[in-house]
């Protein structure tokens, strides 16, 4: 299997919705629906993504329609930038494909007081600080040690289980999608592998796309959301991208394998081995639901973790407490989790079980799980573009309920595989290169920056102009990258 | 033998080999050359032996690679020089484990599952063909 280019149905239905019919196969139970412009779409089609969106319409208990961001890009199974809701009393099924190996994969935002000229004197230093602090990369372990039962109440009990370590605060929990902790955690049906492969690596960033950037306020676009969130032009600002680690990894890995022959026993009939899934109400659903909750509460710990060393590192470096620098969560998104929600549907309040592949929720202001300080202007949205160009901070708005289940991007998405990255960067700098634009990188590898570097991603600004434009969520700040750490 | 082939989001391996047992070795390699560049072994490295049991061949190959995955990571060593034997249902496979400490400047990237996607195992004509995408 090598990367073709999609030859089926793309129509266009809206101004930047395009539709894959169900008639195009057979098997499929809605149609396919795809947020882009007519420049994404061109990039889309160049890859298998569109075929993918068309594989999750064939699962059990689908709503509306299988649904893909602009950020979309050739995944396993589930496209990266895929959104599917499945109603349990319709024989809806879970699939641990649509939340990913990493479970809740997600993104924080942390505030300072500091100006781009307060952190330029300094920014080489304090991103060899960041960079010898925060763990990055393979193998290495993290500095927080919790032991097996530590580890379980960590996963039952989420983000809240560090207040009661001081390390974390009230304020922090209010600004976590879900206050950090997702409702049914079963820590022991976390295997004994997964607590191994984790046990040492809450408060570890990765590698891949994970990240953690010192980035600055470049534009702001909407001044009332903007002033909510406690940004404004100039400022310094952190953005940690990290997930689950190898506990979530080993989760999903368990669940695919506790999933064999599963869909086959239920007749469920699917187009790849990858979308293995259950009836939720099944025991093998209910299984990997109580830890997929379990590790998703370890990654909203290991964000939490990844910030309180971040806000040291700062502390340290300007010789100012972490409170008298500003340094605050403006707020933490899961991007890669399945939820359950109320959605209506047809005139009807349903709840549904929303997987979230790369895409991230957008509730609209008023609605009732967003921390009051936000409810005017609506969920915080964090999206992660490139380490040379932007990320965005977006807010929620009233189109994504009725068209995404309250969901929007998350990420530039990529343009070009690791392999065409590798290539591309033949004979060239790509730290060098970064330098010149001002940003200041360190990274585990070489090659780590050069998969990841700009070229390999859309153009952020583009994805983000199509979810604005569509109403799923509106523009409030761009950010620029000033340092990068990497794994 | 080994090599990598195009995924948009992930990396996508391709070994080729005379027999199964020699198809399943070089997928390992495969797999391994995208966590580290080539570690030399001190003689006085721990060997990892392990068995794994599956009938069909490409779930086979996917339990081989994943256990594999799982002990590096769990005892956060590079594996290499990997053996294996078919036996009655499954196979016995050892490699040697050098521990990623002394591996620094070796290493590139985690590897965080084997994924289903595409996973094939065929023979082809005289020589059998195993892919995989790994979730990087």
């Amino acid at each position: 299997m090598g990367k073709q280019a999609y030859q089926g149905p793309l129509e266009r239905v809206g101004e930047c919705v395009w539709r894959i019919p169900k008639s195009y196969k057979r098997g499929m139970r809605v149609d396919g629906l795809i947020f882009a412009s007519e420049r994404l779409i061109e990039q889309i089609r160049h890859d298998q993504a569109p075929e993918q969106v068309a594989n999750v319409a064939f699962l059990p208990g689908i709503q509306r329609a299988s649904l893909a961001m602009p950020d979309i890009h050739w995944g396993y199974g589930f496209t990266i930038g895929g959104v599917c809701a499945t109603d349990p009393e319709q024989g809806g099924v879970i699939s641990p494909g649509g939340v990913g190996y990493d479970i809740n994969c997600g993104v924080r935002l942390v505030r300072t007081n500091l100006s781009r000229g307060e952190v330029a004197p300094v920014l080489e230093r304090l991103v060899d600080a960041l960079y010898r602090r925060v763990p990055a990369g393979v193998g290495r372990g993290g500095a927080y040690r919790f032991d097996a039962k530590e580890l379980r109440r960590l996963m039952a009990e989420g983000a809240r289980y560090l207040v009661g370590r001081g390390l974390a605060s009230e304020t922090d929990l209010e600004h976590t999608e879900a206050r950090g902790c997702l409702a049914g955690a079963e820590p022991d049906l976390v295997s004994e592998r997964a607590v191994a492969r984790g046990a040492e690596q809450c408060g570890t960033l990765g590698s891949g796309n994970h990240f953690l950037e010192i980035q600055v306020v470049d534009e702001v676009c909407d001044d009332t959301a903007a002033r909510a969130l406690g940004l404004t032009r100039d400022q310094v600002c952190v953005m940690i991208h990290s997930g689950s680690r190898g506990l979530g990894y080993q989760v999903c890995d368990d669940a695919l394998r506790d999933l064999r022959g599963v869909p086959a026993r239920h007749g469920i009939e699917l187009p790849d081995a990858q979308l293995a899934c259950a009836p939720i109400e099944s025991k093998e659903g209910r299984r990997y639901l109580g830890a997929m909750a379990a590790a998703g509460n370890f990654a909203w710990c290991n964000r939490q973790l990844l910030m309180t060393q971040t806000r040291e590192v700062f502390a340290a470096l300007f010789g100012r407490s972490a409170s008298d620098l500003g340094m605050s969560l403006v707020y933490d998104v899961a991007h890669n989790i399945a939820k359950n929600e109320p959605h209506t549907i047809e005139g009807r309040e349903r709840r549904v079980w929303v997987h979230r592949k790369g895409a991230t929720r957008a509730f609209p202001p008023g609605h009732p799980e967003i921390p009051a300080d936000y409810k005017a202007v609506g969920q915080p949205v964090l999206i992660p573009g490139d380490m040379g160009r932007a990320s965005w901070v977006l807010v929620g708005q009233p189109g994504s309920m009725e068209q995404t289940f309250g969901t929007t991007c998350h990420g530039a998405g990529r343009a070009m595989s690791r392999t065409a990255a590798l290539r591309a960067s033949a004979g060239r700098r790509i730290d060098e290169e970064l330098r010149a634009l001002g940003v200041v990188a360190r990274a585990q590898s070489w090659r780590g920056l050069a998969e990841e570097q700009p070229a390999a991603y859309k153009d952020v600004d583009e994805v983000v102009d199509v979810v604005h434009r569509a109403g799923l969520s509106r523009k409030v700040a761009r950010m620029r990258p000033i340092g990068v750490i990497k794994g | 033998m080994y090599e990598t082939f195009d995924h948009t989001a992930d990396v996508g391996i391709r070994a080729r080999a005379a027999d199964l047992a020699s198809l399943f070795r070089d997928a390992a390699q495969g797999l391994f050359a995208l966590i580290a560049e080539p570690v030399a072994a001190a003689p006085s490295a721990r060997r990892v032996e392990l068995e794994v049991r599956g009938e069909r061949a490409d779930l086979l190959l996917f339990d081989w690679l994943s256990e594999l995955l799982y002990l590096s990571e769990r005892d956060r060593s590079i594996l290499c020089d990997f053996a294996v034997e078919l036996i009655e249902g499954g196979l016995r496979g050892r490699a040697t484990a050098v521990p990623m400490e002394q591996a620094r400047d070796a290493l590139l990237r985690e590897v965080k599952a084997i994924t289903y996607h595409g996973l094939r195992v065929e023979r082809a004509g005289a020589e059998w063909i195993a892919e995989f995408i790994v979730d990087v």
